[in-house]
């Protein structure tokens, strides 16, 4: 079956119709494979075309000889509504095929307020939510990506998750389902290494590889204008920082750079194979990469091209990067110190000092930004009234030093599995305002965004919550719940009262925990001992640092459990951060 | 190509299947892609945001098959009539250019147009006015319209037409009116 017939009439009627077209420059139409693989991105194509993790997968299996994989997006409600009233199922946008025609449906789970999504894409495609209800004429449904580390609210509609680096396990994946009823089909899954299937394994070990792995550099064009609308090398998977709050930080370890040369390389091809005018150096943390000044000064070759990185750290140094690096206008800096005091600096481990940002801030000013952007959380553990108010003061101070505009964005910390701070409690949204009250001075000379608290706590609920969640998540589905990261489609009272008919405990899911308490993902090894964690969160509470791993092993567990290592490709350039100096 | 000063060329696309779904800036953006992908040194904009120096006609509402879109695009390598095959290889199924000519260093498109050809495509007896207007073909009513340069263009679907199309480009000089380069 093939909907394109049925789309034609639908596309003229709806907002921005380019979103659902597919046959972008680069997509893969394989014909006469064995097994078809369909990669759902469950938000709006605008952002799934984003995500880079799926280009990865997509190239990997489809320069595979035996399977194909296509791709789909959750449409946004007004495509969704003519969808559902002409009975035109969810599509794959390389074939138009029904994804429920697929023989493996693949999830990316990139954070817990797209778990609704989940479900309506599946409602959309007419496959049973439960994967109690599947049968063999449905496909197998899996998952993958950051939120899988703690796959309990998702057990009930997924069959397998996949957890970790997903390079190697896709097609051994791919290769299981091949043949076989379904059980045995999810017999096999339960025995590849990184692979959860409810009820067949009852432990799992997250998959990993040891060296980044062949770059995708025929990078699928898109005709929208999406959020990260250009060519990506990932300069490195990984982070050594050890923030305790940051579970990317935790969950992608070791470090795994690809060398300058290797970078320049991909990035010369991305940019040849697609037309880019931009390309995007992807990592946790750019200024980290011991070869960095060496790509800086490979890409300064590179004319008519923007380069962006986008997470740097808050230090002189990184600043001096994005100035010697990005050819994009100076408009505006974005710096993350997180906190506002240096007592909670180093409760979470985030290693800079005061004069660290301002040495920053002074590079920022030196070279030209007039706009600076910075971002905070509010409840971290231990924050007290005091933390809160020097946030004010570093405002301050940083307009004193005469930029013209001067912007903060304060989340709502939300404790996250496999961190330090997954026994911490997340502050309630009453707290929340209380803290924000106490800043709102700042309003006088910065203007300040505050994150909806409301909807940091239902992030809360569904990163830390277990099992019993499923039931919320699809009575929330039920009630249109679904893209609930968009400002427009929001409604947090009626989160709440789905909370609190199904009976989930908000109380005990966010409340504080001690290192005996039973977490929903206690079975997911992610190499981190739990022991780890606990020392963490103790060295936390006492505000004592930890040093960057590459210096100094800090027996976290996971190189000792995979046998693998830090792959750095340069001298290992000493980072200097406060860590070192205090 | 040898390196010469610069050339300014008057090309002659097509946008048809799926791709009339694509507003105007998304045209432009893939268009510059395409161009992008030759290789080709075409002129860039001055400033921080570089982007190829293009000048497009007219803008179409979404919905709408072009098949007389025009740009105009500047460069110091010699365009030879290959580049048209070559440059199609490069583009995604239902965009190809057409042609293209070498034009004058003032060409301007905004003044070598008069207006455009317009096709609607009815698969049932189009509303009261434009029922006289339509010709009947293999089953179709199709009403021909023209439309001064920078007038409006109606929506797809707006009289109940289920296609819309761009079909003819009318220049002010007869020169232009002969057809450009390529096909």
């Amino acid at each position: 079956m093939n909907v394109l017939r049925d789309l034609v009439d639908v596309l003229d009627k709806v907002r921005k119709p380019s979103r659902y077209i597919g046959n972008e420059y680069n997509a893969v139409h394989k014909k006469d494979v064995e097994v078809s693989l369909c990669l759902v991105f469950p938000d709006l194509y605008d952002v799934g075309m984003s995500h880079f993790g799926l280009h990865i997968l997509y190239d990997i299996v489809n320069s595979s000889d035996f399977a194909v994989c296509e791709r789909s997006y959750l449409p946004w409600v007004d495509m969704q509504k003519l969808m559902e009233e002409r009975s035109i199922p969810l599509y794959s946008y390389e074939s138009y095929k029904p994804l429920k025609e697929f023989d493996v449906v693949g999830f990316t789970l990139q954070y817990e307020m797209s778990y609704t999504n989940v479900l309506r894409a599946l409602r959309l495609s007419n496959i049973p939510l439960h994967n109690s209800d599947r049968t063999n004429d449905d496909p197998i449904v899996i998952a993958g990506g950051p939120c899988t580390v703690n796959p309990a609210p998702m057990k009930r509609f997924i069959e397998a998750f996949l957890i970790g680096d997903g390079e190697e396990a896709i097609l051994e994946i791919l290769e299981a389902v091949r043949v076989g009823t379904r059980e045995e089909k999810l017999e096999k899954l339960s025995k590849i290494d990184g692979v959860y299937v409810p009820g067949y394994n009852d432990k799992v070990s997250k998959r990993i590889i040891a060296e980044m792995g062949k770059a995708p550099l025929a990078q699928i064009v898109p005709y929208t204008e999406i959020v990260h609308d250009r060519g990506v090398v990932e300069i490195l998977r990984g982070c050594t920082h050890g923030c305790r709050f940051c579970q990317a930080g935790m969950i992608y370890r070791p470090v795994r750079e690809r060398s300058a040369k290797e970078i320049y390389d991909i990035a010369n091809e991305v940019i040849r194979l697609t037309g880019y005018e931009e390309v995007g150096l992807l990592s946790l943390s750019s200024a980290d990469h011991s070869q960095i000044d060496d790509i800086v000064s490979l890409f300064k070759n590179l004319k008519d091209l923007s380069v962006s990185i986008p997470s740097t750290r808050v230090d002189a140094f990184s600043v001096e990067l994005a100035n010697a690096i990005s050819s994009v206008r100076k408009s505006g800096i974005t710096l993350a110190p997180e906190a506002g005091s240096q007592r909670l600096r180093d409760v979470i481990n985030k290693g800079i000092s005061e004069e660290e940002i301002f040495g920053a801030l002074d590079n920022a000013k030196k070279f030209g930004w007039r706009k600076v952007k910075l971002y905070f959380m509010i409840g971290l553990p231990t924050e007290t009234d005091e933390d809160v108010m020097e946030i004010g003061e570093m405002l301050k101070r940083v307009k004193k030093m005469g930029f013209a505009n001067v912007s903060a964005t304060l989340g709502v910390f939300v404790p996250k599995p496999h961190t330090p701070f997954q026994f911490a409690e997340q502050i309630k949204p009453e707290e929340a305002w209380r803290r924000f009250k106490l800043i709102s001075w700042v309003r006088r000379f910065a203007k300040i965004n505050f994150t909806d608290p409301r909807k940091a706590l239902i992030e809360g609920v569904l990163s830390r919550g277990g099992e019993d969640l499923a039931e919320a998540i699809e009575m929330a589905e039920g009630r249109d719940l679904i893209f609930a990261d968009w400002s427009e489609m929001f409604k947090p009272d009626e989160w709440f009262e789905v909370f609190e008919k199904s009976g989930v405990k908000i109380e005990e899911i966010v409340g504080p925990k001690n290192f005996e308490y039973k977490f929903p993902w206690d079975f997911v090894n992610v190499g981190i001992y739990k022991e780890y964690l606990w020392l963490e969160y103790k060295r936390a509470l006492k505000g004592i640092l930890t040093p960057d791993c590459r210096k100094k092993c800090t027996m976290c567990g996971v190189c000792m459990n995979f046998k693998v290592k830090n792959v750095l490709k340069g001298e290992k350039r000493v980072i200097s951060t406060s860590n070192d100096l205090r | 190509m040898s390196l010469n000063e610069t050339k300014k060329y008057l090309f002659r696309y097509k946008r048809y299947g799926l791709l009339r779904y694509l507003s105007h800036l998304e045209t432009m953006t893939m268009i510059e892609r395409i161009l992008r992908r030759t290789g080709v040194l075409f002129e860039q904009t001055k400033g921080f945001h570089q982007r190829m120096k293009l000048s497009f006609g007219q803008a179409l509402p979404t919905g709408i098959i072009d098949l007389c879109g025009l740009f105009v695009a500047s460069s110091v390598e010699d365009i030879k009539s290959d580049f048209v095959d070559f440059v199609n290889s490069l583009s995604p199924r239902g965009f190809e250019i057409s042609g293209f000519e070498e034009v004058e260093k003032n060409f301007k498109i905004s003044k070598a147009l008069m207006g455009y050809e317009f096709k609607m495509l009815f698969n049932m007896v189009p509303p009261a006015p434009l029922a006289e207007k339509a010709s009947k073909v293999n089953g179709m009513w199709i009403v021909k319209f023209y439309k001064p340069f920078n007038a409006s263009v109606p929506k797809n679907g707006e009289f109940g037409q289920y296609l819309t199309l761009r079909s003819k480009v009318v220049f002010s000089e007869v020169h232009f009116d002969q057809g450009i380069g390529g096909r």
